[in-house]
């Protein structure tokens, strides 16, 4: 395992924002196709939360069963979408991947999308990580990760459990 | 001659639809019944009498009073009915209405209305049967289109998000959804599940959002074409400024 946030080399973050909210199958055909993409270390999915119970008013405690709450299969991974996803953030190992990157998204997308070069996920760990993993060691001041690729992914208070999923490479399979 | 009120300015498309939602003379496009109406309200059950919070007037006896005299009590104000409200999101991707408008709608032409006009929902406070009074004409006329617009009392997110892709405002609770074609609502305006499930109509399609939005959009009418209506906004902005410096004047 990798302890670099990412690869060696010089990794690009891309953010892909389609102009509409994206269905299940959607969104699982897109993240299956960046997912075929050579090079992709990691993506971050985002977008309207999906609640399982109403939070506010009169009707608190009722449950909401949104159909969009579907268990969707991306790689060789099932889990439940928690959002209605809005947009994907993908980290690539270099500049290479780019184009593949964006064809993969005009096959899964049939409408319009923004696809932007920046720096959207961490790659070094801050207080927060540090609060919550500690040191390596007395001697090693490095986090306590065994796979630094996490840092960003998920907020320090949550759990992998629900929030993360590891997709194994063509390689591993 | 008669006097002729002059609701808004400009010649664009979403000039008069303003006018019409002002001047409250919208097309039907849908039937809501009233037991339906009430259900996604969810104030009280459908068919039920209306709790009242005192006395109807005629019982009470009121002091003399010469507003009083000259005002006549709403239906609902008569009757004691409780104060309740109706809560719209309209989505800013072409929704036929605005919060603004539906305000202006329901001020000029209703009686005894409280609207609080917000970014992105608008709220009406009335007595419980003028309130329903009003929402069924917001809700059976060209005001609302449920595509882009939703019935929603509480967790109103969605009028500045993308659409999403079967075209419909994205609804975090899931009260109403595209289901063959229609919209339909099985969740009343709260999130609570009600008996039955309501059928909202068709939603416009996308050019017909466009051509009866009440929204200046630079991808459909741009505010800036309309050169009356920039001209009556900057005089109402110059005399505002000029009447705060000296409010003598």
């Amino acid at each position: 395992m990798v302890r670099a946030a990412s690869i060696p080399g010089k990794p690009i973050q891309m953010k892909v924002f389609p102009s509409r909210l994206l269905q299940p199958h959607t969104a699982e055909k897109l993240l299956n196709e960046i997912d075929q993409v050579k090079g992709v270390i990691r993506m971050l999915v985002g977008g309207k939360n999906l609640p399982r119970k109403v939070t506010c008013g009169p009707g608190t405690g009722s449950d909401v069963n949104h159909p969009n709450m579907e268990v969707i299969h991306v790689g060789d991974v099932a889990f439940e979408l928690h959002v209605m996803v809005g947009e994907v953030i993908v980290e690539v190992e270099d500049e290479c991947s780019r184009e593949e990157l964006r064809k993969a998204c005009e096959r899964a997308l049939p409408f319009p999308f923004e696809f932007k070069q920046g720096f959207f996920i961490k790659t070094k760990a801050t207080l927060v990580d540090y609060g919550k993993y500690g040191f390596k060691s007395k001697t090693d001041e490095s986090i306590n990760l065994e796979d630094e690729r996490m840092l960003g992914l998920m907020d320090p208070h949550a759990s992998a459990d629900s929030n993360l999923c590891i997709i194994s490479s063509g390689e591993e399979k | 001659m008669a006097y002729k009120p002059q609701y808004y300015p400009g010649n664009t498309s979403v000039a008069k639809n303003r006018r019409k939602h002002m001047s409250d003379d919208v097309e039907k496009v849908r039937d809501i019944s009233d037991e339906d109406l009430t259900a996604l309200l969810g104030h009280r059950a459908p068919g039920a009498d209306y709790p009242s919070t005192h006395p109807p007037l005629a019982e009470i006896g009121e002091p003399a009073c010469p507003v009083r005299e000259v005002v006549t009590p709403t239906p609902g104000a008569a009757a004691g009915d409780r104060i309740r409200y109706a809560q719209f999101a309209d989505s800013m991707y072409n929704a036929p209405a605005v919060p603004y408008f539906r305000s202006y709608h329901v001020a000029i032409n209703f009686r005894g209305v409280d609207p609080g006009t917000l970014s992105g929902r608008q709220v009406n406070e009335m007595r419980e049967r003028d309130m329903e009074e009003y929402a069924k004409r917001q809700c059976e006329t060209e005001i609302s289109d449920f595509g882009l617009a939703g019935l929603r009392g509480c967790t109103v997110h969605g009028h500045s998000l993308r659409l999403q892709e079967d075209g419909t405002m994205f609804d975090m609770l899931d009260r109403r959804r595209l289901e063959g074609g229609v919209i339909v609502s099985d969740k009343d305006q709260v999130g609570v599940p009600i008996d039955r499930k309501v059928n909202l109509g068709k939603p416009m399609s996308e050019a017909e959002a466009a051509k009866r939005t009440t929204i200046y959009r630079v991808d459909n009418v741009p505010f800036r074409s309309d050169k009356e209506v920039v001209e009556h906004v900057q005089k109402v902005w110059e005399l505002r400024t000029v009447y705060g410096f000296v409010p003598k004047a």
